[in-house]
C-alpha cells in the first residue's frame, strides 16, 4: 500500500525513458539464439497444441469448402439403393394411378370391374396380365367389335382409346399400375417407356382400331381362352 | 538532457495532439448520444418516432460512423502522432498542415453524416457516407498519415520496435483497405455476391486492421514505459504482428456463415479465425506476463489500469469471438444480436479503453497539468461497469435470441419479447457509458482549455511548490 501514495508524476518519472525503451527492445529483437532463459518453459506443449489446431483447421477446411466450388453441393444422399428403388416404384404407381383415374376409370371404373356387356373388366382379366404388348397396343390404337373376356362378351361399339392424348411414359405408368392393381398378378410386372415406344414403332403402319381376330392372331397365347 | 529532448517533442506535438484529441472527444460525445437514442428506440419504438431523421436505421449507422471515423480516426491520429514522435526521438513538423487536414477530415465526416440523415446513405458497411465526402476524407487522411510517416522516417534508431510496427502498419493499412473496397464497390462494382463479401470485409477489417493494431501498439508502448521493464517474451511479438497481418483480413469473412456466398468463403473465414488464436495468445502473453510482474503499479497508475482492462477484454472477447465463429455455434447465433456484442467489445471494451488510458498518460506530459484522480477514477469505474453491462447483455441476449429464433414453434414476437430485457439493460448501460465519456471529455477539455481563473490558481500553487 506504500505504492498507493505515489503520484502519477512520480510513477511516470520512474518509468522507462523512450530512448531506453527503444534500445532495450531493439536489443531483445536482435538476440537470435538466446538460451532457454526467458523463453517459454513448455515450448513442446505449445508446438503440440498449435499442431493440433492446424490439423483440426485443415480437416474443417476439407469438410466445408466444397472443393472451392461456386455452388453448394446437392442434398446429402443418405438413402440406400433399396429405399431408392422403393421410392421410385411408389412414385411410378401413383403416377399410373393418376393417369388411370383421369383417363380410364370413367368406363373401367376406379376398381377396374368395368360394366357388364359394355366395358370389359381389368381386374382379373388375362388381357391385362399376360403380354404387356397387348394392353399397350389396345391403349395405342383402340378396339372395335365384340370381344370376350373371362367368358363374357363385351363391346358392341368401337372404342377410340387412341384419341386419348397420353405420352409413352404415361402409358408405361398406367399399364404398370393396372397390371398390379385389384389383385392382378402379372409377369413382368413393370413396363418401361421404351417398351411402349417399341410397340408404337412396330405397329406404326396401322391406322384403324384393332379387332378381336387380329389380336388373337398376334397374341395367341395371351387370348387362348377367349 | 534527455528530459529536455522529450519535452521538445511534446512541445512540437502539443498543437496537433490537442486538436485531434479535442475533436475526438466531441465525436465521442456525439456517438454516445446517438448510441443512447438507438438503444432507446429498440426498447420503445415510439421514442422520437415523429422525426424522420431519427429513424433507427439512420441513427444506428451514424453512430457507428461517428464512432469509428470521428472518435476512432481522430484519436488514432493523436496517439500515433505522439507515440511515433516519442519513439523516433524526432520533432513533429507541419503542425499547420496536420491541423488543416484534420479540419478537412472532421468537416468531411460531419457532411457525410448529415448526408446520411438526408437520405444519401450508401449500402456498404462503414462506407455508408455519401460518395462525395470520400475523396476529401481520403486525401486528408493521406496528408495526416504522410506527416506522421515523415516523423517515423526521421527516427534516430533505424531498427523498429513493436509499437512502431503496429501503429505504422495501421496507418498504411487503412488507405489500402479503402482503395481495395472502394474500387470493388463503387468505381468498378463487382457482380453478384462480390459486393456483399467486400462490404463485410471492409467493415470488419476497419476494426481489425485499423483500430486494433493502433490499440495494440499503444499497449506495447505504455506497458514497458510505465513499468520500467521490457516486454516479456518480446521475441513472440513479431510473430503476433505478422499473424494479425496475414490472418485478420481472411478471418473476418466468417461473418458470412449461412449467407448467399460460395461455401468456401465462410469456411476459410472460420479456419482463419481459429488461427487467430495465435496472435491473440501472443499479445496477451506479452502484455499480461509483463504487467502482472508489477500488478500494484498497474493498479495504482490509472492510465495503465485502463490499458490492462482493454487488453484483458481483448483477450477474453477475442477467444469468445473465435468460439462464435465455429460453424456449429454460428448456426445458432448468426442472425441474432450477438453481432452487437462483437462490435461493442471491440470498440468500447478494447479500443476505447486503451485510448482513454494512453490519453491520460500523454495529456499531463504535453500540457503539464494533472487530471484529478477522482474524476479519472469515476471515469474508469463507470466505463468498466458500462462495458461489462453492455457486453454481458449482448452476449446472453444474443444467445437467447439465437437459440429461441431456431425454435419453429415459437412466434417471432415471442422471441423478440424475450430479448427485450437485454435491450433495456443496454439502454441503461449506454446512459452510464455516456456519463463516463462525458467525464472523460470534461477532463480532457479542462486540461486543454484551462479555465482562466483556475489557471492562475494552479500557477500560483506550482510556484509555491
Amino acid at each position: 500500500m506504500s505504492l498507493e501514495k505515489q503520484s502519477n508524476e512520480e510513477i511516470r518519472a520512474s518509468g522507462m525513458k523512450d530512448d531506453a525503451l527503444v534500445e532495450e527492445h531493439v536489443r531483445l529483437h536482435q538476440i537470435k539464439h538466446e538460451p532457454t532463459k526467458g523463453f517459454l518453459q513448455a515450448p513442446l506443449i505449445f508446438v503440440f497444441v498449435f499442431g493440433c489446431l492446424i490439423f483440426l483447421c485443415s480437416i474443417q477446411l476439407a469438410l466445408t469448402t466444397n472443393d472451392f466450388q461456386l455452388h453448394p453441393p446437392k442434398e446429402a444422399d443418405t438413402e440406400t439403393p433399396e429405399q431408392k428403388e422403393a421410392n421410385r416404384w411408389a412414385k411410378k404407381l401413383s403416377a399410373g394411378k393418376k393417369v388411370f383415374l383421369a383417363n380410364c376409370s370413367s368406363c373401367h371404373k376406379p376398381n377396374g370391374v368395368g360394366e357388364p356387356g359394355v366395358y370389359p373388366p381389368l381386374a382379373g382379366s388375362n388381357w391385362v396380365t399376360t403380354d404387356p404388348a397387348l394392353i399397350t397396343n389396345i391403349i395405342l390404337k383402340g378396339l372395335k367389335g365384340e370381344i370376350k373376356v373371362n367368358g363374357d362378351t363385351y363391346g358392341t361399339t368401337g372404342i377410340a382409346m387412341n384419341s386419348i392424348a397420353i405420352s409413352d411414359r404415361q402409358i408405361a405408368n398406367v399399364v404398370t399400375y393396372v397390371r398390379q392393381a385389384w389383385g392382378n398378378e402379372a409377369d413382368p410386372i413393370e413396363i418401361f417407356e421404351d417398351d411402349v415406344a417399341s410397340v408404337r414403332a412396330e405397329y406404326s403402319e396401322k391406322q384403324d382400331q384393332w379387332v378381336f381376330k387380329q389380336l388373337k392372331d398376334i397374341y395367341p397365347e395371351a387370348l387362348f381362352g377367349d | 538532457m534527455k528530459k529536455t529532448s522529450e519535452q521538445h517533442i511534446d512541445q512540437s506535438a502539443k498543437l496537433a495532439f490537442s486538436f485531434f484529441i479535442a475533436s475526438a472527444g466531441l465525436w465521442l460525445l456525439a456517438a454516445a448520444l446517438l448510441a443512447y437514442i438507438a438503444a432507446a428506440k429498440l426498447t420503445d419504438p415510439l421514442f422520437l418516432a415523429s422525426w424522420e431523421i431519427f429513424t433507427y436505421g439512420k441513427i444506428k449507422i451514424i453512430q457507428a460512423n461517428a464512432f469509428v471515423y470521428g472518435w476512432g480516426g481522430n484519436s488514432i491520429f493523436a496517439v500515433s502522432l505522439w507515440i511515433i514522435a516519442r519513439l523516433s526521438q524526432s520533432l513533429i513538423r507541419g503542425s499547420t498542415f496536420l491541423i488543416f487536414a484534420g479540419t478537412v477530415w472532421n468537416l468531411a465526416i460531419t457532411f457525410g453524416l448529415f448526408g446520411i440523415l438526408d437520405g444519401y446513405m450508401l449500402g456498404h458497411e462503414l462506407l455508408e457516407m455519401p460518395k462525395e465526402v470520400w475523396p476529401a476524407l481520403f486525401v486528408s487522411y493521406l496528408v495526416i498519415s504522410f506527416l506522421i510517416l515523415v516523423v517515423f522516417r526521421s527516427r534516430k534508431q533505424s531498427t523498429t520496435i513493436a509499437p512502431q510496427w503496429f501503429i505504422v502498419a495501421a496507418l498504411i493499412w487503412f488507405p489500402c483497405l479503402f482503395i481495395f473496397a472502394w474500387s470493388g464497390l463503387e468505381i468498378n462494382p463487382g457482380r453478384g455476391t462480390l459486393s456483399s463479401i467486400l462490404s463485410i470485409w471492409f467493415g470488419q477489417n476497419i476494426i481489425w486492421l485499423w483500430l486494433t493494431p493502433v490499440a495494440l501498439g499503444c499497449a506495447y508502448y505504455i506497458i514497458p514505459s510505465v513499468l520500467n521493464r521490457p516486454i516479456d517474451k518480446y521475441y513472440l511479438a513479431i510473430f503476433g504482428f505478422w499473424c494479425i497481418a496475414a490472418l485478420a483480413p481472411w478471418s473476418v469473412v466468417h461473418h458470412l456463415e449461412g449467407g448467399p456466398v460460395p461455401m468456401w468463403v465462410p469456411a476459410i473465414g472460420t479456419v482463419m479465425s481459429i488461427a487467430m488464436v495465435f496472435p491473440i495468445a501472443v499479445a496477451s502473453t506479452n502484455f499480461h506476463s509483463t504487467a502482472f510482474q508489477d500488478i500494484s503499479r498497474v493498479w495504482n497508475y490509472l492510465p495503465l489500469r485502463f490499458v490492462i482492462f482493454g487488453t484483458l477484454s481483448y483477450t477474453i472477447s477475442s477467444y469468445i469471438g473465435v468460439i462464435f465463429s465455429l460453424p456449429a455455434v454460428a448456426k445458432l447465433t448468426q442472425f441474432s444480436i450477438i453481432n452487437e456484442f462483437h462490435f461493442n467489445q471491440r470498440v468500447y471494451g478494447f479500443f476505447s479503453m486503451i485510448i482513454f488510458g494512453i490519453v491520460y498518460h500523454i495529456l499531463p506530459q504535453i500540457t503539464g497539468r494533472e487530471i484529478g484522480t477522482a474524476a479519472k477514477n469515476f471515469h474508469f469505474w463507470t466505463s468498466a461497469f458500462g462495458v461489462f453491462a453492455i457486453l454481458l447483455a449482448y452476449l446472453i441476449g444474443g444467445l437467447t435470441h439465437g437459440v429461441l429464433a431456431q425454435q419453429p414453434s415459437l412466434e417471432w414476437v415471442t422471441v423478440i419479447e424475450s430479448v427485450k430485457p437485454y435491450f433495456l439493460i443496454t439502454e441503461y448501460a449506454f446512459i452510464i457509458l455516456g456519463f463516463s465519456q462525458l467525464v472523460f471529455v470534461l477532463n480532457l477539455w479542462k486540461v486543454l482549455v484551462p479555465n482562466p481563473f483556475a489557471c492562475c490558481d494552479s500557477g500560483a500553487k506550482q510556484k509555491t511548490a
